[in-house]
Parts: C-alpha cells; structure tokens; sequence
C-alpha cells in the first residue's frame, strides 16, 4: 500500500474515476482529492487487469476511399471478369497467382510473402445487407458496426472501450493521425491520436538549469490538471441533452470545458510515455516512407515499448479510383504489402508477434465493370486481410460470383457479414463477450 | 419562448457573447463599444452590415477566363498525351496557388474586414454546403460560391439554394453537371434533401428519383464558366416530388421542398447549433420554425429575434461552444491585437486542427462540437498558442507542408517557409503600465481580453505562482503567461 500520492496516480484517478464518471461536475475537488487517496491502488490495478503486457493486441488498418476488391485479390481466369474490364482487367501474366483462378495484384508482393509464411487470411467477399455506395455514410457503418439502416453514436471499439476496458489507461486505444475515427467515439471517451510522437507534448519555452523547475512545463500541468467546472445550471431554455452538443461524437453529461479537460488529462498523461518510448525503442525493419509506413513503424515502437495498448488504428487514402485506376491503386497496394510485411518483420524481431494481429477494412470494394476513364465507380463487397501468426492461413470462403445474373446493381454479393468478422477478433483475440458489443450476436467467422 | 434578453441583462459579456458568437470576438474595446449601444443597437451594428461599406478587393484571378478554357478544350481535343499532361500539371500548380491565395483572402476578411456576422454565416454556408476544391478543381468556382453565400448570407432560403444549387462549384460537386433524362444522376437530388434542407427520413427514395428527373436540364457551360440550362436534356414526363405531380423542373423541387414545414424546422436547428452551440429542444425548434416561416422564410428576421432572445444568453449556452480551428486562429488574432500569421502557416495550422477552408471532408461538413478535440489537436492548439504570441512558427506545419506540397514542391514550399516572418504579440499594446506593475492586475486583464470570464481559483493561483516565480517581471514572461492562459481548456471554448 502506497501511502503518498504521486501526481501521475492523482492524474489517473482524476480521469478515471471522477471526470468520467455522470457525477463529473458534481464531485468537488476537496472531495476528489481526498478519494484519491482511497482508491488510487484500485484504479491502477484496475489498469493492469485490461491492459496487462502480455494481452493481445488489434491493429486495424482503414484501406479509406474504398478499394477495388476485385482488382486486388483477381480472379484472372474469370471471363465475365475480363469482358466487364475490357481496359483494367488483369490477365494471368499481371497477377501473383495463389491458384489457377485467383491470384494478388502483382504489387501485393508484401502480401505474397506474409501468404506463404501462414501469416495472411483473405476473407473473400465481405460486406453486408442493403450496402450504401455513399463513402461517409458506409464508412460510418464500419465504424459503428451498425445495420445499414441504423444511426449509431458510438464506434464498435469504442464500445470494447466501455464495455471492457472501463477504467484503463487513456492509451488502451491509440489512433495515429490528428482525428480521432468514429471507431473509437464512446460513452467514456478513452484512446489518444497522435501523428508525431516528437511533437505529441507542451512545447515549453522555459529553459531551466539543471536541477532548476521548468516553471512555464509546472503551469501546464496545473492549469490542465484541475479545471472542471461548477454544476451546471439546469435551464430548459435551450435544448435537449448536452449529449447534442455536438453532431459527432456525443457528451456523457457536464460541459464542453469537461470533456476538453479530460482529453487534456489524458494528453499530458500520454505524452511523456509515447515520446519516451519513441525515442528509445529502434525498429529494425525498412518500412516504405508512405504515411502508413511512418505510422505503422511508430506503432511497432509503441509495442516494442510496452504501451499498455490492446488498440491501434492507422489508416491509408486514396482508394477512391474513378479514373485511371491501375497506377495508383498498384502504388497503394505495393505500400499496403510492404509497410505490413515490414511491420511483421518488427513484431516477429521483438518477439511479439504472437500478440498483434492486423485487420484491414475499406468502406465498399467497387463495381465489377470498369468505367469510361479508365477507373470504377462505388461498389459494395470485398476481401479483407488479416494479419497474425495465429490466424487461419489462405484464401478463406469463396469468390463471389462475377455472373452479370448474380449481381446485385451491377455489384458483388457480399459472402460474409463483416460483423462475423468483428466477432471473431473481439471474442477470440481481444477475449471480450462480443453481443453487447455488436448489438446482437454474430457468429465468429473461424479466422483467428 | 424567444423573449427578447432585457436591457437590465445586458453588460459587457453578454456583449462579448455577442461577438464571440455572431462574429470571430475581439478585444475590451470592441466590447465596450458594443455594450454602450444596448442589445438593440448591437444586435443592428452587427446584422444590418450592408450599412458598413466593405472595400475588399477580389483576387485579380477571380474572373471567367474563356481564352484559357479554349486552350484547355483546344489541349484536350488535339494535343499529344506529352502535352495533355504538361497542361494538366501546370493548371493544378496555378489551381492550388489560387486557392492558397482564396484562403488567405478569406480569413483576413474574418480577422480584419468591417462586416464580421456576414462572414460568420458565410463560413456557416460552406460548412453547410460544404462543397470541396478536391474536386471541383478550380478556385474560381470557389470564389464564386464563396461571394453567393456572402451576397445571400442573410437573405431568402429558398433563393439561396436555388442560387447554390445553380453554381458552377454545386454542379461539379454533386455531380448536377453530368446528369441528363437518360442517366439523371441522384446525387444532388438526394443531398439537397438529406444534408441540405430537410434530413433524413423526410423523403422517400422514391422523391429522389423523381427530383433527379425533374432537375435533368440543369446543367453546366464550361467554357464560359456558368449555368446553363438545357431544355433537350431536360426529361419532360411526369413526375410526383414531396406530393406534387406535374411536369415539374429544378425550380419546382427546390420550392417543394423549401414548402415543407420539416424545411424551416431543419435550417433553424442547425443554425441554432451554429450559433448557440447546441441543438434546440423540440419546444424551442418549433418556436424558431415559428420566427423563420412568419418572416418569409428570411434568415435577416430570424437572426435577429434569435441574438436578442433570453435564450441564447442563457448559463447553458455562453462559454459551452468548442471553437472551430478557424474561430480559434480568427478570434486569437483578434483579441490579442495581432497579425494573421502568413497564408501558408495559418491554412497549416487550421488545418493540422480539422478544419482545411476550401476541402471539407466531405458533403456533410465538418462535425464540429467536441469532435474538434483530441488528445493531438488539443496539444497543439496550445503549441500553435505559443507559436502566435511569440511569433515563431509552429512546430508541425512545415513536415505537413513538405508531405502534402510532395515530392519536388516540398523544396519550393520549404524555401518559402524560410522567408516567413510572423509578427507576435506586443504586450504594450495589450496592457497598461499601471496593469503591468500589478500582477493581480496581468491575471485579471487577461482574464477579461482572453476569457472573458475568470478562471478557476486553482488555476488563477497556478498562474499567480508563474509570475511570482520571475523575480523581475519582463515582456518575455508576460507573453509566457498569455500563452499559458490559451493553454487551458477554458481558451478552447466560447
């Protein structure tokens, strides 16, 4: 039993406990105080229980714009295939082939390599009921895991967070980039984004001597440390629930100056970790110099730190193809296989690769038949990718038929729910009930 | 409901919420000026603008450009591919130029222009209609639509969005361009509908179909650059829209929509939210409806009752609004005397924060509220603080300039960097001797220029202990201390 309260404990249960909990703004600060006494060993072993070093980790990879699946895992012998892309179809000399139908867009040569170690599952025609071609709004359903005809405010990992991971560090989810996805938009906010671990921190312009406080660094952390407003005053005048306060992510209760406070806890709490372990932990693999390389080599520092992080989330765009699609989805793909096959490189290095696993997801695929400019337009199914030493190996259920009668809209019917998907990495990686999670169950999809 | 606030009310912040809200705020002595004239007079100075001559200057590229157009038709029907590409790189090189300039443009026009509540809504309209030069692809178009929000910032609904939806940058944007009674192409149709005038669950699948056919015509003339309507294309049949039946055109979409009550009752929330900083109750969204449909449907009229009703003063709204990145970067320049840092650096920093002017995400806006804060932007919203006090540049923008100018133009954009020079605060100008002298006096002026409203005990006694830790108290630290307060989360709302 510690007797002294440090900051960094006073920090935790601050965020933990009284900012997120509904009684927020109406804890006053003596009180906090004093509980933090009380209860910080419980809040930090609450800590390690979810996010203890040895748990497994997810990696989704967001493919953003919406990839042509059918151009990426090619069905190259297929003559419906080829009369429908008369000017983008690949034939057999194009492709990696896995089998006499089925091959890789050749510059999925990333891919290829992870396939034949028994590290890369493709799950063939994934998608779901009534698909929606708009880009934000399938989006939004993969971020939410939502039917296609439902709003829902929260993200899917978002409510692993809630459900799961209630009390845990704010970096059980980390999101590289400068917007949080709406994947991770919850009732207790939780996870961090950063894109630049050297510049995730104050900046402080004090310059003491050694040994010397840095007063301009102390006030920061004061000023950000203790803000939480009085209760707020409950007028009917204007409007319904605080949790309106904004059209995207929405509000617990207490104000906005309460939910920047929080963030802030969990800024200043993270940022001394993430930079730390940025600094000091190499990479030893060559990751291609694309955003998702940079992103995908800083989440292999973060692990190779130790980051109690059961959640990272990188993303790639581009993928929105309508014209002259070869080269630039060749150019995408090449970096997807070689930034993930560097990434794997760095885990199996480290040693953990038996803990990450690596999940791609894009909004829709596109339609079968190509357009005038050399592109395609929105579609609906496609593969997704995973990534893992434990993962089922191979190409996993079958090709969606390419007949013009078996189109739906001139689109792909889905084989797979990606809800099943989701089911499998929450209940056999992440090892959480995954009903309350998606809304009903789905059957986990044996792939991990 | 919608009482006008009584005169007792009014004081020096309710001035302030005021300005924050139906401008970009500003310093003690606009807010001063603005209580004296008592809520009617303020409410007038900020809304009946058209009284105040605005003397702005259009971009000297802000023009139809037919020689170039018939160029560029003349490149595409005969050229060689060498020289297709040549063209196409050099007008994305002048394109991005053009636009880097329109944002430049714009936010001195927030910061600095005599008319700040027309350029408040016209920033509300591209929020609104947000529409992208990603592709659109041509900053005269944008220009355009940005002048028809601000010609009709506070006019008639049903004019604007038939002006909107006429507008070149509208046409390429949903797609209008392309649409013909063979094809008609649904994208307009449905948005108008969904983001832009009714919601969601308003409408049936069916009434898009048939708008898209009765809006077939509306087309665009590219090489003059405007709307064109085309009787051949247009599908003559019958259509019923929203319930009415007939041979309906684009005009009479936009006026059966704008004819629905839903229509009044969505445009006022959403302006509401806007300016108050959440979204009204049913009780209140029926009163604003109200207001709207008895003034014609004119947003002058309607702004007018709402700034001046109890409610937007009440404790729930003031100080309760996240500020956009742009209202962040406009509103900080404003209070704190300065400079808008150059374009580069202020379109890298609203950027870096969520919010590219001209490239919204996409046809839904940005989403605003608390989604504007994360654990990165929140970090750097207060090292983009230091960055303006100080006047040095802020620590990301030139890695983000070099990756999205890529390759070979990040040198250029590097290069250029170099030359930048900011101005930083002048604490003169920002408090008297007498203030200076007292450090009770530092805390509380800022308190008044920055807030508006005083912070926290703690966090006052944490600043105290700042400056009482400089045994002699110069500029240096002064503007250390300015930094510190917009280092709060308490800076971060309005």
């Amino acid at each position: 039993m510690k007797n002294e309260i440090t900051l960094q404990t006073r920090r935790e249960f601050l965020r933990s406990t009284v900012l997120g909990s509904a009684l927020s703004w109406t804890v006053p600060a003596f009180l906090a105080n004093t509980l933090t006494a009380l209860q910080s060993d419980a809040a930090d072993s609450a800590t390690q229980i979810v996010t203890g070093k040895d748990s497994t980790i997810l990696v989704v990879l967001q493919m953003a714009g919406g990839n042509d699946g059918i151009n990426t895992v090619v069905p190259y012998a297929n003559d419906f295939y080829h009369k429908a892309r008369p000017r983008i179809g690949l034939a057999g000399e194009k492709v990696i082939k896995l089998n006499d139908d089925i091959g890789f867009n050749a510059a999925l040569s990333g891919f290829k390599t992870l396939y034949d170690t028994g590290n890369l599952a493709v799950v063939q025609g994934v998608g779901y009921p009534n698909p929606n071609r708009s880009h934000f709004r399938s989006t939004e359903i993969w971020q939410t895991a939502s039917a296609s005809d439902r709003i829902e405010k929260y993200g899917w990992l978002g409510r692993y967070f809630d459900n799961a991971c209630a009390g845990a560090d704010p970096t059980v989810g980390v999101a590289i980039g400068s917007q949080l996805p709406q994947a991770f938009f919850a009732r207790q906010p939780n996870g961090i984004c950063l894109n630049n671990p050297q510049n995730y921190r104050f900046m402080s312009d004090g310059h003491p001597k050694p040994g010397q406080v840095d007063m301009t660094e102390e006030s920061y952390k004061k000023l950000n440390e203790l803000e939480m407003s009085s209760a707020m005053p409950d007028d009917n005048n204007s409007g319904g629930s605080i949790g309106s306060l904004a059209a995207g992510m929405p509000m617990q209760g207490g104000s906005a100056v309460d939910f920047i406070s929080r963030t802030a806890l969990d800024a200043q709490m993270s940022s001394e970790k993430v930079r730390e372990i940025a600094a000091r932990v190499q990479t030893q693999a060559t990751y291609p110099g694309s955003q998702l390389g940079t992103s995908l080599k800083l989440v292999a520092k973060l692990i190779g730190g130790g980051l109690p992080t059961r959640v990272y989330y990188v993303s790639q765009g581009g993928y929105d193809t309508h014209t002259n699609q070869i080269g630039t989805q060749a150019r995408l793909l090449q970096d997807l296989g070689d930034a993930t096959k560097a990434f794997v490189e760095d885990m199996k290095a480290q040693g953990n690769m038996q803990r990450v696993l690596v999940m791609t997801f894009s909004e829709f695929g596109r339609r079968v038949s190509e357009n005038a400019n050399g592109g395609t337009d929105h579609g609906a199914a496609a593969p997704m990718f995973i990534v893992g030493n434990k993962v089922k190996a191979g190409l996993l259920g079958k090709y969606p038929s390419l007949a013009p009668s078996d189109l739906y809209q001139g689109d792909i019917k889905y084989n797979v729910d990606f809800r099943n998907v989701y089911a499998a990495v929450l209940e056999n990686w992440l090892k959480t009930k995954s009903a309350p999670i998606l809304g009903k169950q789905f059957e986990p999809l044996p792939v991990v | 409901m919608l009482q006008p606030l009584s005169a007792s009310r009014w004081n020096f912040a309710a001035a302030a919420h005021l300005l924050n809200r139906a401008g970009f705020g500003g310093p003690p002595v606009e807010i001063e000026k603005l209580a004296a004239l008592g809520p009617d007079g303020a409410v007038s100075f900020l809304l009946d603008y058209e009284k105040i001559p605005d003397a702005t200057s259009n971009p000297e590229w802000a023009k139809p450009d037919p020689e170039r157009m018939r160029q560029i038709r003349e490149v595409n029907q005969h050229g060689t591919p060498e020289e297709k590409k040549k063209l196409q790189q050099a007008e994305q090189q002048l394109q991005r130029q053009h636009i880097m300039e329109l944002r430049g443009w714009w936010l001195n026009r927030m910061a600095r222009g005599p008319r700040p509540l027309q350029e408040k809504m016209v920033l509300f309209w591209h929020g609104h209609f947000a529409t992208s030069v990603e592709k659109v692809r041509s900053a005269y178009y944008m220009w355009r639509q940005n002048e028809l929000f601000r010609r009709l910032a506070t006019g008639n609904w049903q004019q604007l969005l038939l002006d909107a939806g006429k507008d070149p940058a509208m046409l390429v944007w949903l797609d209008q361009a392309q649409s013909n009674k063979q094809h008609p192409n649904e994208n307009f149709a449905r948005e108008v509908m969904e983001l832009f005038a009714l919601g969601e669950g308003h409408y049936t699948e069916k009434d898009i179909a048939e708008g898209a056919r009765a809006l077939t015509g509306w087309s665009l003339e590219r090489s003059d650059e405007k709307f064109v309507y085309r009787p051949f294309i247009h599908d003559n049949g019958e259509k019923t829209f929203l319930g009415r039946t007939g041979n309906l055109d684009g005009d009479d979409v936009i006026a059966q929509i704008v004819a629905q009550p839903q229509a009044a009752r969505f445009i006022t929330a959403k302006l509401w939210n806007y300016f108050a900083g959440q979204y009204p109750n049913d009780e209140l969204n029926t009163a604003l409806a109200a207001v709207f449909r008895a003034n014609g449907n004119n947003f002058k009229p309607f702004l007018r009752v709402m700034f001046r009703s109890e409610e937007f003063y009440s404790a729930s709204v003031v100080r309760n609004q996240v500020k956009s990145p742009v209202q962040w970067l406009v509103g900080s320049v404003r209070v704190l005397e300065c400079e808008l840092p150059p374009t580069l650096i202020s379109w890298g920093m609203t950027r870096q924060l969520g919010q590219d002017l001209f490239a919204p995400p996409n046809v839904k806006g940005w989403d605003g509220g608390v989604t504007w804060i994360t654990t990165n932007t929140l970090l750097t919203r207060y090292n983009d603080a230091e960055s303006l006090v100080q006047g040095t540049l802020p620590p990301l923008a030139a890695g983000d300039f070099a990756r999205k100018a890529g390759g070979g133009g990040g040198e250029k954009v590097m290069k250029a960097l170099q030359r930048v020079r900011m101005g930083g605060v002048e604490v003169e100008k920002i408090l008297t001797p007498e203030e200076r002298a007292d450090k009770a006096s530092i805390v509380a002026s800022l308190e008044r220029r920055l807030l508006q409203a005083p912070l926290k005990g703690e966090q006052e006694q944490a600043l105290r202990e700042f400056l009482d830790s400089k045994t002699r108290l110069n500029n240096a630290d002064i503007l250390t201390a300015i930094r510190l307060m917009m280092s709060t989360p308490a800076y971060q709302v309005t």
